[in-house]
């Protein structure tokens, strides 16, 4: 039965709700905000929140003196390449884990999540050190190599989880019905899957979208990210804030796109009705 | 030869040997009901002949063809999953045409065979529902409809029924035996339920530790079970079974053990004059226990200790004991007798079962 609570709780309710959305946004209006302020209400030693006249000088100059678009599309590049390759290869991965018996499953599969724990930051330098070894070019190849072993092992695990509740018989009814190996994986589990594979992606794609310190190390004057590039305008003479802000909320609207468009694929209790629990 | 034949067929993984080794044949046209308790390899025996299970040594052939190595398209056969399988992105309809439209059948036709199975399963007001806005009955019919639609040599279905209630089971029997009328195609059949297995099959195959007990239509199994196993199996409740002996007494051959005394009836005479005679199991059917006395010569008196009647409506079920050993007796005595009480009861002698103990065998 549903509780009837009363009007403190209530309230007390929305006030912590109204508090937490306040801590999150916070920051996001900061950047918002100053990114179409210009430096003298920057500096301003007294901060303005809300009213402030807008301008557009901090877009004008990263958009048409920066390197914006080179930067933007090289990110594009990285990140969704590297993501369609984390999903196909931790796919591919994940349901040999779940389906198929082998020597050594069932170690890969709890040990796969221990990989992912190991931050970033531990990797950069053997990074460098394996692609100076190597000499290899400092191109976007390497960041997608690197960007795909970094989400491998997390995407490996969450489709795992995903493949494992999809009951083996839908698969044996669709091979009796004639369907092939790769009609079975794309006409019937993939549909099942998408909410997985929606969930992996958001995730891969962020992280691939975001990522500084490999990308810092490993991309040249012409490969650099958008992370990278913003950081590019804090310089000896100082912080170009405007700037900054700006770039940071224009990285923002991509992957925000992109989360939208795959939340869109998240349907929870997909095999609902299938089989009978 | 037109059929399924299964000829020496051997089914382990690694060490274990789930089938040591099976022949059967299933003819064209035939329901044929594979039944027998869990672990017994009655699944795995349909998995093979659908083959989605390799044979680890033998033949399996379909209307003639060897399939023993064939993929399991290439068999012409329809499969009902335990679980109905239902693909849940797609609608009913979807479900059904799915193999169709992989064969890359015409969509006029396609339509029109979804049509037909739809109707005959009363299932076109839901066509283009999801599986999961379907109650347990619809979605077991469009399993079904999935491969009615197929028009296969040969229909297969894994226990399913087994997830519905008892209600909607005994109405889903019946459509099947309809279906099979129909249809006229070979359907082989596996559950772990008697009772479904007596009502609808042509023969029945009664499997143990991978091994065919009997063969048989469902008459044979149950009036002339070969073995102490098949003789527990088929059956509810089930027959009782109890040890015993043979004596002659004033020239005539009675079975005799704690609490009883029966005379051997003359089909049984010669056989149980060669058997060991201290080694008998005697079974007795509940259903053969009478009340009183019908006066044909052939009802033996027998004293049961009654622990509780159970009222069935026109019948009572009783637990009870003979010689401390417990015994179930059915006997109809009307909806409005008493509860039963110990005392002189009647056992049908033509309709008793002997057993060699050693062996298992029936005399």
């Amino acid at each position: 039965m549903r509780r009837i609570d009363s009007p403190a709780r209530v309230w007390g309710h929305y006030a912590s709700l109204i508090i937490l959305a306040i801590i999150c946004l916070t920051p996001i209006w900061v950047m918002v905000s100053t990114s179409f302020k210009n430096e003298v209400v920057i500096f301003d030693a007294k901060p303005v929140w809300f009213f402030f006249f807008p301008t557009m000088e901090n877009y004008d100059y990263i958009l048409t003196r920066g390197k914006f678009d080179r930067y933007f599309v090289n990110s594009v590049i990285v990140a969704t390449v590297s993501t369609f390759l984390t999903l196909f290869l931790g796919g591919l991965c994940a349901y040999a884990l779940a389906r198929l018996e082998f020597k050594g499953r069932r170690f890969v599969a709890n040990s796969t999540l221990l990989v992912r724990m190991v931050p970033p930051a531990v990797l950069a330098v053997p990074a460098f050190a394996m692609v100076v070894t190597l000499n290899l070019n400092a191109d976007l190849v390497v960041l997608i190599f690197f960007y795909t072993a970094l989400n491998l092992p997390f995407a490996i695990w969450l489709l795992f989880g995903f493949y494992k509740q999809i009951p083996v018989e839908l698969e044996e009814a669709a091979i009796v019905d004639g369907a092939s190996p790769l009609q079975v994986f794309f006409q019937v589990l993939f549909p099942m899957m998408k909410s997985g594979y929606a969930v992996a992606g958001i995730f891969t794609f962020r992280i691939a979208w975001n990522e500084f310190i490999l990308a810092l190390l490993l991309t040249g004057r012409n490969s650099r990210t958008l992370p990278v590039g913003a950081a590019g305008f804090i310089t000896d003479t100082g912080v170009e804030w405007g700037r900054i802000m700006a770039m940071g909320t224009l990285i923002v609207i991509p992957p925000l796109l992109f989360t939208f468009f795959a939340a869109r694929q998240i349907i929870s209790g997909l095999t609902a009705g299938s089989v009978k629990g | 030869m037109s059929g399924v034949v299964l000829r020496d067929v051997v089914k382990a993984y690694g060490d274990v040997v789930i089938i040591p080794k099976l022949d059967l044949e299933i003819y064209e046209g035939e329901f044929v009901v594979i039944v027998g308790p869990s672990g017994c390899g009655k699944s795995t025996t349909l998995r093979m002949i659908a083959g989605l299970e390799m044979v680890t040594s033998g033949e399996i052939s379909i209307a003639g063809k060897d399939v023993t190595y064939a993929q399991p398209k290439a068999r012409d056969i329809a499969m009902v999953f335990q679980s109905y399988a239902l693909y849940p992105h797609m609608d009913v309809a979807g479900n059904m045409s799915f193999a169709l439209r992989l064969a890359r059948v015409p969509k006029a036709e396609i339509a029109e065979r979804v049509q037909r199975a739809a109707e005959m399963l009363e299932l076109t007001p839901y066509l283009d529902r999801k599986p999961k806005d379907l109650s347990g009955g619809q979605r077991q019919r469009v399993a079904m409809g999935r491969s009615i639609v197929r028009d296969a040599y040969c229909f297969l279905f894994d226990e399913p029924l087994s997830n519905l209630d008892a209600k909607l089971r005994a109405t889903m029997r019946t459509e099947l035996a309809i279906l099979h009328k129909k249809l006229e195609r070979t359907m082989v059949y596996v559950t772990h339920d008697q009772i479904e297995a007596m009502t609808m099959a042509d023969r029945i195959v009664i499997m143990k530790d991978g091994v065919i007990q009997q063969i048989g239509s469902p008459r044979e199994v149950y009036t002339a079970p070969e073995n102490l196993f098949v003789a527990g199996f088929i059956g509810s409740p089930s027959m009782n079974l109890m040890d015993a002996e043979l004596t002659r007494n004033n020239g005539a051959l009675y079975v005799k053990g704690q609490g009883f005394e029966l005379p051997v009836p003359g089909r049984l005479q010669e056989r149980a004059d060669t058997a060991k005679k201290s080694n008998i199991v005697l079974g007795l059917r509940p259903e053969h226990f009478s009340a009183a006395d019908r006066g044909n010569g052939a009802f033996a008196p027998i004293e049961l200790a009654v622990d509780v009647a159970e009222y069935i409506g026109s019948s009572q079920f009783i637990a009870a004991s003979v010689g401390g050993k417990n015994l179930t007796a059915a006997v109809e005595v009307g909806p409005d007798a008493a509860p039963m009480e110990s005392g002189t009861y009647y056992f049908d002698t033509e309709r008793l079962y002997l057993f060699d103990r050693e062996s298992g065998q029936a005399l």
